[in-house]
């Protein structure tokens, strides 16, 4: 018996001592291992430029119905109708994506990146805008670090100031050669590691953000004509992304359109201003937006009244987004900003600086890049530029006019909504949407429900008619 | 180096106690029982006044050396009277011994599998024994459990073939609503996983298992719930919340007894939502059968002039969608053993099939339990249990939404073409999504457990135990693609078709030691003193892959996929303590008994990782210590103290990037955690206090439990949302502190009792008072939960300090406050009129205005039952009631959005709303409740239900109390003597009735179901869920 005993003590002692030594390396498990601590630059620049390309379409699947490029297949559908809704979905991928940005800034900096700081200026001061063009006021000065878990909102002018410092900066450090990591092309999903173009994005950004306060006394239209200088010279350019896990998301929602998962209907404001109802001249790039109907025609729905006329939705009788669209097909990048747009804000900075030949010039050349970007036939092409309509000479070029273009070449992008407002919505024949919650057109949106729960610094939303500050 | 400490403890004890033995006169006597004149083994035989003693052996012998003729000799067990002898001058002493038939002298199992009687236990426990537990004939152990322990809210969260149900022990402990706040589960000594695994897309609203759904009720002995800080300190802080300790059947000596059970039954919606059927499919009043709006067109009478193919009357698709489900389990057992070896082993097999169409779960289940006796001095034992479990589940939240966008115009059965694809007018038929979009689990699990017992000496016994759980669980989830045949209308949610893998594996192993050191302190003092090291080592791995758009429609094979993403998680926890236990219990009246604990964790880093923590319970029987008069039995007090600490979640600490899942295979992208970690991170603990009073009277046949607790937790670590403009999703913090207090009280009765007749009646009561003291510096609330609700009705549940947890918050209308009057910025005050504004309707308050709706923790929750049994037969009844709390029914938001709830059929009618204007004079302006051009000539565009009403959550929060007869059931043991020449040694049959009665105000399904998955702290949805159950059960019982 004394010796099970012994036995026993010893077994006991053993377990004891064994689970000493172990003990100290057993229970280190700080390490999450589902979690990297230091990605390399190259990982980050692949996830922030993908969330770049892919934000600014889900702010544009918002603000295409208030530009009413889209209309609700429904009747009174909330964004259609101006109703307040909750876009914390968005608010928070373009936070998280901002956070992303910052901390490859980050990592950049303490590696002497610079181009990788360039490239994280440039999507940083892109987020702004679209962060403060929708909501007005948001946090950037203490937003994504560890130190506060509810941010400061700064003013948007702050924030418009802001992108600018953020897009000069951007230039200075995308301009010197002495990066220590170079962009890896294969990651870069915007620009393919090509730091010349980032630099013109950096200036169409920025010509985009002087141009948009053209309603201020700030506006300076010579800034405005030095940025488009410095910035794209052809499509080649353009700032656009095209990976995506599945296909483009526009092209998603013409898929699932198709399958009776209504979404993409194109706005009868879109349809009339293409179709020359509204602007008195058949514009052809609606052949290249859209498709013909079933009975061959192109129609559009009216925003917030939903399906029109006796057929049911089943019966593909009205126009939708088009998965054979060189903008919206499966394959087709995202396009964040482009050529064609740029040449616009040229032909508006020119004009208002009262040199009509340099803005009509611009305007003219706006146009067929746009069409070269549509893929229209030249000919067809052709017709349209040298319409009277539309070739009406630099004497008679007007703000209208310039707009009336743009409002086609900015077919669902998010800046759309940025000139409509500055242009008061006077595009020809546009009207508020059935059934609308506001009384006047839709200037800003309210803080999502996310960000209001969450952070007791959120300012209570305005109107949503009150317009922003460079909005007056 | 608290090992080092405790093995020094330990040797200490071993010289200690050796030195006690030395003696003179030899006695030697046998101890037997006197009810069947059994041997005793195990009896404690001590020489009263001296610390003299030892224990019978297998045969009830014992011999021991006393100091002379004048010695007492005192012989104490469980469950039997002590009894003191006079040695004189014998030197045989035969004794035997009466059962204790006194009702506190019962034994139960407390921490790690310790026994004691329960009359020395200074905190509350209860126990369920098998006959409770079984009578339901509940598949799911919790869900057998419901009604029957004070202090314990248990709930279905639907009522889904195998769907999960939660269970919260005296109130949330947790701020952070990721914490589990399930208690721990224990099984024969092995911790078993409880929870609720919700990985793979979608899987959050698919009603998935708790993972005791693998447990066969029908094998279970006893439960024994563990309530307070004090009764589960040994267990350490994987017992903060409450242990459910349960006990499977095990073998007896004898001959071979085999046991078959069979149950079959059916089910049914136990409770529909009221639905209008006057208005049919349209908008604007205007009738068109193929519009998305399923009520907002004209009558019926109306519709049918434009349409005569339009039915008659509208279909009730609410009804018309729900089957009868059907369920049967089987289970077989066998039993019996010899002297040295006894075992107990089941089959059993269940099947069911749920309410909701396509949906079921299936459990085969294996178990053997055997005990082996080597010696007087060393037994050994095994449990292993073999599951295999799994079924079709499907999106009730989905389907009950896809529900009410379904027109009553068309026959929703009516799903699927004759060429496979979705037969509609052109919303998303629900049948089909059920028929197609599936998930199903298939989970292969093996619980097994060694253990040892050793008693070198009769005063020390040691026990190691090892125990392991581990499954595979196997999920697969796939929709068809589109067939790509003419005016074909795909399914939403099935998207271009898909096929996901998914595979967790679960590993547990848990290893405990145990050292028991009896003594006897002198004369009225008897000595308890424990030891013990647990290890707790856990590894989780779950990856899957998610292959989407596949080119074959229908083929569900990853390879048929066009992308391909996969998804991986991995997660390791170590735990392990050093305990202490140390009772000493005065002349059989008072027994106290201290606790201490050491735990060392790694979800905290080094520096904070090893904590300490007491307890200390006293128990007084002041019955057996004063005179009281003849009617009170036995009764006692009881007290305790107890600190408890707990750890952080895994990973906690650590921030870092993950994985971007948002690029396709090629391309490889890292983005930021979204857990900001926190190093700092440090222990958290809760301080328990709890009195309780126990008496009974009259021969026992009346008597009451009551208990008072107080809990305060400090210090907490909550993993909170924070806004994403931190650039996080979640961060870790220490902070906040939260109380607990609450009342327990159990009532038995025993109104009658005959020969033949007898009612025994039970009441359990119990409250709650949860109230969040502070959350985190610089944070004025942390919302944690929220539901949609139309335009401004979503509504949040947060933490406001000053409020209890489970506040629900959202919008609600404008009331009038005269000038100077302040309002209340977070309670409604209900007596002032609602502000009408100046185009005749109710005004909602500015968005921002958040104020508090309700409350999803009750108020009170009871169960009463009552046993009648006359002769062989027995009636029993539950009842069973949740009082006093709230839940948002987002259900109820869509009904009104989409004209279907039955209230709204007053749109035809123009009134006027009862209210002040802005400037406090009575709004007298009469309105039209429907949409369009109203009677008045005014447009009332999508009218009062959608401009108004469904845009304010305090229409949507409800009272969701309820008190329903949970389960009727007759059983009758058919006579021995039927049987007497044939093998059969008892036979019974009975019935059960579950859910057969329910009273609510609730306007949607039953309002004890939730639609978060079990374990979610978040409790306060309660609309698109699987709707709970009514069941009609029979049961066969035969023993051969």
């Amino acid at each position: 018996m004394k010796k099970i005993l012994r036995y026993t003590v010893a077994f006991m002692m053993m377990g004891a001592m064994i689970s000493l030594q172990g003990c100290e390396d057993y229970f280190d498990l700080d390490e999450n291992p589902n979690l990297v601590n230091d990605p390399p630059l190259q990982t980050m620049l692949s996830t922030t430029t993908q969330k770049t390309g892919l934000n600014s379409q889900r702010v544009a699947s918002i603000t295409s119905f208030f530009v009413q490029y889209l209309a609700g297949p429904t009747a009174g559908g909330s964004t259609d109708t101006y109703e307040i809704a909750d876009y914390t979905g968005t608010w928070d991928a373009l936070y998280l994506a901002m956070a992303d940005i910052h901390d490859m800034k980050q990592k950049a900096r303490t590696e002497g990146a610079s181009e990788y700081v360039g490239v994280a200026n440039v999507m940083m001061a892109y987020h702004l805008m679209l962060v403060s063009d929708m909501w007005g006021d948001a946090p950037y000065s203490n937003a994504f670090v560890s130190t506060t878990l509810t941010p400061e909102f700064d003013s948007a002018e702050q924030l418009y100031n802001e992108s600018l410092t953020l897009l000069d900066e951007a230039i200075a450090e995308l301009s010197k050669t002495d990066s220590r990591v170079k962009l890896n092309a294969e990651s870069d999903l915007i620009h393919n590691g090509n730091t010349s173009n980032w630099i013109k994005t950096a200036y169409a950004l920025k010509a985009r953000q002087l141009n948009k306060v053209s309603e201020t006394s700030s506006y300076d239209p010579k800034a405005v004509l030095a940025a488009v200088e410095n910035s794209y010279t052809s499509n080649a350019d353009n700032a656009d992304m095209g990976v995506f896990t599945t296909i483009n998301p526009w092209a998603a929602v013409a898929q699932n359109n198709a399958l009776l998962v209504l979404g993409g209907w194109l706005s009868e404001q879109l349809i009339e201003h293409l179709k020359g109802t509204t602007t008195g001249i058949f514009d052809p790039r609606i052949e290249q937006i859209t498709e013909r109907t079933v009975n061959g025609v192109f129609i559009g729905t009216p925003n917030g009244a939903g399906n029109v006329g006796p057929a049911s939705s089943t019966v593909k009788d009205e126009s939708y987004i088009s998965r054979n669209s060189p903008l919206t097909s499966d394959e087709a990048p995202l396009i964040i900003v482009s050529y064609p747009e740029v040449k616009m804000i040229e032909a508006e900075a020119a004009l208002r600086d009262d040199q009509r030949q340099r803005a009509y010039n611009a305007y003219l050349e706006g146009i067929r890049a746009s069409m070269r970007l549509l893929q229209v036939d030249p000919a067809a092409a052709n017709t349209y530029v040298t319409d009277p309509a539309v070739a009406v000479g630099a004497a008679n070029l007007t703000l209208d006019l310039i707009f009336k273009e743009k409002y086609v070449i900015t077919y669902l992008n998010p800046e759309a909504w940025n000139d409509a407002r500055r242009y008061d919505y006077k595009y020809a024949g546009f009207t508020l949407p059935v059934g609308a919650a506001l009384n006047t057109f839709i200037r800003r949106v309210a803080y999502p429900v996310g960000e209001t729960s969450k952070n007791p610094n959120t300012p209570d939303s305005a109107p949503l008619s009150e317009p922003l500050w460079w909005d007056r | 180096m608290k090992h080092n400490f405790t093995l020094i403890m330990l040797l200490l004890l071993f010289c200690l106690a050796t030195n006690a033995v030395a003696q003179q006169t030899d006695v030697s006597g046998r101890v037997t029982g006197a009810e069947q004149g059994m041997a005793l083994p195990g009896v404690s035989v001590l020489v009263k006044g001296t610390t003299t003693g030892t224990t019978t052996d297998a045969n009830g012998d014992f011999r021991i050396q006393v100091p002379g003729s004048d010695a007492i000799l005192v012989f104490r067990y469980l469950g039997y009277e002590t009894r003191e002898v006079n040695v004189g001058n014998q030197s045989v002493i035969n004794v035997t011994l009466n059962t204790d038939t006194r009702q506190l002298s019962e034994v139960v199992v407390t921490a790690l599998g310790i026994t004691r009687e329960k009359k020395a236990l200074g905190y509350a426990a209860q126990t369920v024994e098998t006959e409770d537990l079984v009578r339901n004939r509940q598949p799911n152990v919790l869900n057998a459990l419901q009604g029957k322990v004070a202090g314990a809210n248990i709930s279905s969260t639907g009522g889904a073939p195998g769907q999960g149900t939660n269970i919260i022990i005296r109130g949330i402990n947790s701020i952070d609503p990721s914490q589990s706040n399930q208690p721990l589960f224990v099984i024969d000594g092995v911790l078993i996983d409880n929870s609720t695994s919700t990985f793979g897309a979608g899987a959050e609203l698919r009603g998935m298992s708790n993972r005791l759904a693998d447990i066969n009720p029908d094998n279970i002995e006893s439960i024994n719930i563990l309530k307070g800080g004090a009764a589960t300190a040994l267990y350490g802080l994987r017992g903060a919340n409450g242990v459910v300790v349960i006990t499977t059947k095990k073998g007896e000596q004898g001959a071979l007894r085999v046991n078959f059970t069979s149950t079959a039954g059916i089910e049914e919606v136990n409770k529909f939502p009221d639905i209008q059927d006057t208005y049919t499919q349209g908008y604007l009043g205007v009738y068109d059968p193929n519009s998305f709006w399923p009520s907002w067109g004209p009558t019926v009478a109306e519709a049918r002039q434009i349409d005569p193919t339009h039915p008659d009357k509208l279909y009730n698709h609410f009804r018309d969608a729900y089957e009868t489900g059907h369920q049967y389990r089987n289970t077989l057992s066998f039993s019996g053993g010899s002297e040295a070896i006894t075992f107990q082993s089941s089959l059993s097999h269940l099947k069911h099939e749920g309410v909701l169409p396509f949906t079921d779960f299936e459990n085969y289940s294996a178990q053997l339990n055997t005990n082996v006796k080597l010696s007087d001095k060393f037994s050994t034992g095994a449990n292993f249990t073999f599951t295999k479990s799994g079924g079709k589940r499907y999106n009730a939240d989905r389907f009950n939404e896809s529900l009410s966008y379904w027109s009553p115009r068309w026959d929703v059965t009516d799903f699927r073409k004759p060429d496979g694809t979705m037969q509609t007018y052109r919303n998303n038929n629900p049948i089909y999504g059920a028929a197609t979009n599936q998930l199903e689990d298939d989970v292969n699990r093996f619980i097994g457990g060694l253990n040892f017992g050793y008693k070198p000496l009769n005063w020390l016994d040691l026990n190691y135990r090892i125990g392991v759980d581990t499954y595979h669980d196997d999920r697969t989830r796939t929709a068809p693609g589109p067939r790509g045949v003419p005016d074909e209308i795909t399914y939403e949610d099935n998207r271009q078709g898909f096929v996901n893998e998914y595979t967790t594996k679960f590993r547990a192993i848990n290893s405990t030691f145990i050292a028991t050191l009896n003594s006897s302190l002198g004369e009225n003092f008897n000595g308890t003193f424990r030891l013990g090291h647990e290890v707790y080592d856990r590894s989780i791995k779950s990856f899957g892959v998610e292959g989407e758009q596949l080119a074959l429609f229908d083929y569900f094979n990853l390879t048929n996929a066009r992308f391909l993403s996969p998804v991986q998680r991995e997660e390791d926890y170590r735990l392990m303590g050093i305990f202490a236990e140390a009772s000493v219990d005065y002349r059989d009246f008072l027994f106290l008994t201290l606790t201490g604990r050491n735990d060392i964790t790694s979800s905290l880093a080094r520096d904070n990782r090893s904590f300490f923590y007491p307890s200390v319970s006293l128990s007084y029987v002041f019955s057996e210590h004063l005179d009281l008069p003849a009617f009170i039995n036995q009764s006692k007090l009881r007290l305790s103290y107890a600190e408890i600490g707990k750890d952080a979640p895994p990973y906690s600490t650590s921030s870092g990037f993950a994985n971007y899942t948002g690029l396709p295979t090629g391309f490889t992208g890292f983005t930021r955690s979204a857990l900001l970690g926190n190093a700092e991170l440090r222990p958290e603990f809760t301080n328990t206090y709890e009195a309780g009073l126990e008496m009974s009277f009259l021969d026992n046949r009346l008597g009451f439990d009551f208990t008072y607790y107080y809990s305060l937790s400090e210090d907490q670590i909550i993993n909170i949302n924070v806004a994403t403009t931190t650039g996080f999703v979640r961060a870790a913090v220490n902070s906040g502190s939260m109380r607990n207090r609450g009342v327990e009280i159990v009532l038995n009765a025993v109104p009658v009792r005959t020969n033949d007749f007898s009612w025994d009646s039970r009441l359990v009561f119990s409250a709650n008072r949860n109230k969040i003291l502070s959350i985190r510096e610089g944070l004025e609330e942390i919302a944690y939960a929220s539901q949609f609700g139309y335009v401004g009705a979503t509504v949040t549940m947060k933490l406001i300090p000053g409020q209890p947890y489970g506040n629900i918050y959202g919008s609600h209308y404008q009331r009038y406050y005269g000038p100077g009057e302040e309002e209340d910025p977070l309670f409604i005050d209900e007596d002032r009129p609602i502000v009408i504004g100046a185009n005749g309707f109710p005004v909602r308050a500015p968005l921002a205005s958040q104020k508090i709706l309700g409350n999803a923790q009750p108020d009170w929750i009871a169960g009463f039952t009552n046993t009648f049994t006359y002769k062989n037969l027995s009636l029993t009844s539950l009842f069973d009631a949740q009082i006093g709390h709230e839940k948002y029914n987002q259900m109820g938001n869509f009904f009104a959005a989409f004209g279907i709830a039955e209230y709204t059929e007053n749109r035809n009618q123009t009134i006027v709303f009862d209210g002040v204007l802005k400037d406090g004079t009575p709004n007298t302006k009469p309105v039209f409740l429907g949409q369009g051009i109203g009677p008045d000539g005014v447009n009332y565009t999508n009218g009062f239900y959608r401009n108004v009403y469904r845009g304010v959550s305090e229409n949507f929060v409800e009272d969701a109390s309820w008190v329903r007869l949970r389960s009727l059931t007759l059983s009758y043991s058919l006579p021995n003597k039927w049987f007497e020449n044939l093998f059969i040694r008892n036979a019974g049959v009975s019935l059960t009735g579950n859910n057969l009665w329910l009273s609510t105000d609730y306007s949607g399904f039953d309002p004890e179901n939730s639609s978060t998955p079990a374990g979610s702290n978040v409790t306060g949805f309660a609309g698109f869920t699987y709707p709970a159950v009514r069941s009609y059960l029979f049961t066969l019982n035969v023993g051969f």
